[in-house]
């Protein structure tokens, strides 16, 4: 296949636009079962429809910016915040061969744009001029730049370990004892990425009943859709990461590649809806403490583990 | 502009900076946490911050203003409990078996013991139908709403017990002076019976499970809003905020009217005085209602549920309390001698509730703002009248 229809349809445009809506489509199913609800049913078969509805039906809204927003940046924002996630993706091999590009530096390209995403949601949250917005902007970079420190530790200390920064051999490498030794990485990379995509329980910027929904409080409409769908992306390509990095990405016996990636991706989402459904919103005070004062020491004694690992076992 | 007499001022469109919005030049935001906010209800809090402290909070209130007192007067001595029973809709119970109790008092009518005891079966499933979306709407502001479902699959079963005795879900009408409007059939008792078994075998182990010492849950609310005896005593507080205070006030107890002599139950207290006792005060109440209703059911006397009530009463005032979901409500009734009140004074624990906050929130985080306000557990409509 060529590198532009691979980037239109099948690890590219359509196939998100379709993962997306499945994944909101489970998400809410999920919590309803839960909840002991029945969740989406109406539309189509088993509901499965009617995330497409609701999608659609922001499609079609008016696009009203108010007096006060700055209205360049304002109606700007949501694209660049979807043009940066969408990057993220091409650095994802889904199977063998199935990635957009491949180079020498993607773990490091990956993490350099998940570090730039603050400024974007800031500025989203400082463009529509509202106290709530600006309140959640600010929540939101101090959040990421708590969250990524992590993140960026506990990722490398997997390259570190397989000794490249490029996706496919990565996964080529991995084994079993790769992932038996990584799971300390692995669970910190988890909680930094639910961290850094502000996820429940750690959905501080967006905390509806403090702030009635952040730095998207005053977005409607399709600025609202395309905003939320690039968080959405955010968290798929995070987890994709933790998929290759740690649980061995498209490897797998009997299935196709793609198949077993996104089995283990939707594994990684099942447990992020559980958790959404169980454990209370932290405080932002709580959560500088525990990204500073616990998450960041742990993640630098991985670091030092894995170097010793590599010193005398491999 | 001029116009039909009248003048007009049209305010001129001008660019709004940040500082107007008080973001860069003071260093203090006023932020108005609600009217049309996620978690207020129809009432408003103007918070005060400085960075994510809160400085001061002011309550704004009258959103939901009634009359309900002064409709009272309007209406005959058997009518006005449509009137009293809508102070709260989660439990209207309480509020009517406080009006007819006054009503009664006024009028010399003895109750038969029947509607005593049905009316306690009716005050404390409404209890439990209150305190169980107290729980969930303490739960759901901390962004679960897992336990606000649950809670409403429980309440849903009590809700059909209503439906069987009155026709109605949640207005049901079904107090008066001088009894119980609806004969209490065996359909209703069953019902009721139903509802209690699911709530103490499927919900209450369900729920504890997954919301009683949840370690997060804790974290966010131990130590959080601590008001000590003294100061709830000096507030004024009512209701659980009050137990959970340390202070073993229950009306029920104190002072028992209707049947509720006749019961074992305990007053729950706990000593902290948080957030987090305060949402166990209403787990454990839950238990004590539910026990409260089996005793109830099992020694439902035979004989009349409702006595005939006169039309006019006879001139006279009377005072009093029963212990609602929220607290000690307290009706002050005055008859002049007509077919109707001339006077109802409804004193509301809400309200009473609703004036520790801006003691109770000062210097606490904004994320704890919400926590704060539903622990106290009010309801607006209680609020306002």
């Amino acid at each position: 296949m060529e590198a532009w229809i691979k980037a239109l349809f099948f690890p590219g445009f359509f196939f998100l636009l379709i993962t997306f809506l499945m994944v909101f489509y489970l998400e809410r199913k999920v919590l309803a079962s839960v909840h002991l609800r029945i969740g989406p049913f109406y539309v189509g078969k088993w509901g499965i429809l009617q995330t497409t509805a609701d999608v659609f039906k922001l499609f079609q809204k008016e696009f009203v910016i108010q007096r006060r927003a700055n209205k360049l940046l304002y109606s700007l924002i949501p694209f660049v915040a979807f043009v940066m996630v969408s990057i993220l993706l091409t650095f994802i091999p889904f199977s063998k061969n199935l990635y957009v590009v491949s180079t020498s530096f993607d773990l490091l390209i990956f993490l350099a744009i998940i570090t730039s995403m603050p400024p974007i949601f800031f500025y989203a949250g400082w463009a529509s001029k509202s106290k709530y917005s600006f309140i959640g902007g600010l929540r939101v970079v101090n959040q990421m730049i708590s969250g990524e420190i992590p993140l960026w530790l506990s990722a490398l200390s997997a390259a570190i370990f397989y000794g490249t920064l490029n996706h496919v051999s990565m996964v080529e490498r991995s084994s079993f004892w790769s992932f038996i030794f990584l799971i300390p990485a692995f669970f910190i990379f988890m909680t930094a990425a639910l961290i850094v995509t502000d996820r429940p329980p750690f959905d501080i910027p967006e905390a509806e009943q403090e702030v009635v929904y952040g730095f998207m409080t005053e977005f409607g409409g399709f600025n609202y859709a395309i905003l939320s769908v690039a968080k959405l992306i955010e968290v798929f390509a995070l987890f994709s990461l933790a998929t290759v990095l740690f649980l061995g990405g498209f490897k797998g016996p009997f299935l196709p590649g793609v198949v077993w990636f996104l089995l283990k991706v939707a594994a990684l989402y099942l447990f992020a809806f559980i958790l959404r459904a169980s454990t209370p919103r932290i405080r932002m005070d709580q959560l500088l403490g525990f990204c500073w004062k616990v998450l960041t020491p742990l993640a630098l004694l991985n670091l030092v583990f894995v170097i010793l690992l590599k010193m005398f076992l491999f | 502009m001029n116009q039909m007499g009248y003048s007009f001022t049209i305010e001129s469109r001008k660019e709004v900076s940040g500082e107007d919005l008080g973001l860069l030049k003071e260093k203090i935001l006023q932020l108005n946490w609600g009217v049309q906010h996620p978690a207020s209800g129809p009432m408003r809090l103007k918070v005060w911050i400085d960075g994510d402290v809160v400085v001061k909070v002011d309550p704004d209130i009258g959103y939901v203003l009634r009359l309900l007192e002064k409709l009272v007067e309007y209406r005959t001595w058997i009518n006005a409990i449509v009137n009293v029973e809508r102070a709260c809709f989660m439990d209207d119970f309480g509020t009517m078996v406080g009006y007819s109790i006054a009503a009664e008092k006024i009028a010399g009518v003895e109750v038969p013991k029947k509607a005593d005891y049905v009316r306690v079966i009716l005050a404390e499933g409404g209890r439990i139908v209150s305190h169980l979306i107290g729980l969930g709407s303490f739960v759901g502001v901390m962004g679960v709403h897992t336990a606000m479902q649950w809670a409403l699959i429980a309440r849903e079963k009590f809700l059909d017990a209503f439906e069987t005795l009155s026709g109605q879900r949640i207005a049901t009408s079904s107090i008066v002076p001088g009894g119980v409007r609806y004969e209490p059939t065996g359909k209703f008792v069953e019902k009721m019976v139903e509802a209690v078994d699911f709530l103490e075998k499927e919900f209450i182990p369900r729920y504890e499970e997954a919301f009683i010492d949840n370690p997060t849950l804790k974290l966010r609310s131990v130590g959080v809003g601590v008001v000590t005896k003294e100061k709830a005593v000096e507030l004024g507080m009512a209701g659980p905020p009050l137990r959970a205070s340390g202070v073993e006030s229950d009306i029920r107890k104190d002072y028992p009217y209707a049947a509720y002599g006749d019961f074992k139950f305990k007053v729950v207290t706990k000593s902290e005085g948080d957030c987090y006792a305060r949402y166990l005060v209403l787990w454990e109440e839950i238990q004590e209602s539910a026990k409260i209703i089996r005793q109830a059911i099992e020694g439902l006397p035979e004989g009349d549920y409702r006595v005939k009530f006169p039309v006019k009463l006879p001139p006279g005032e009377a005072y009093v309390n029963v212990e609602w979901a929220r607290g000690a409500f307290g009706f002050h009734l005055v008859s002049d001698g007509g077919t109707g009140p001339y006077r109802l004074r409804m004193r509301a624990p809400s309200f009473c509730n609703l004036w520790a906050i801006p003691e109770i929130m000062k210097g606490v985080k904004l994320a704890d703002v919400p926590v704060i306000f539903s622990s106290l557990y009010m309801c607006h409509g209680d609020i306002d009248r």
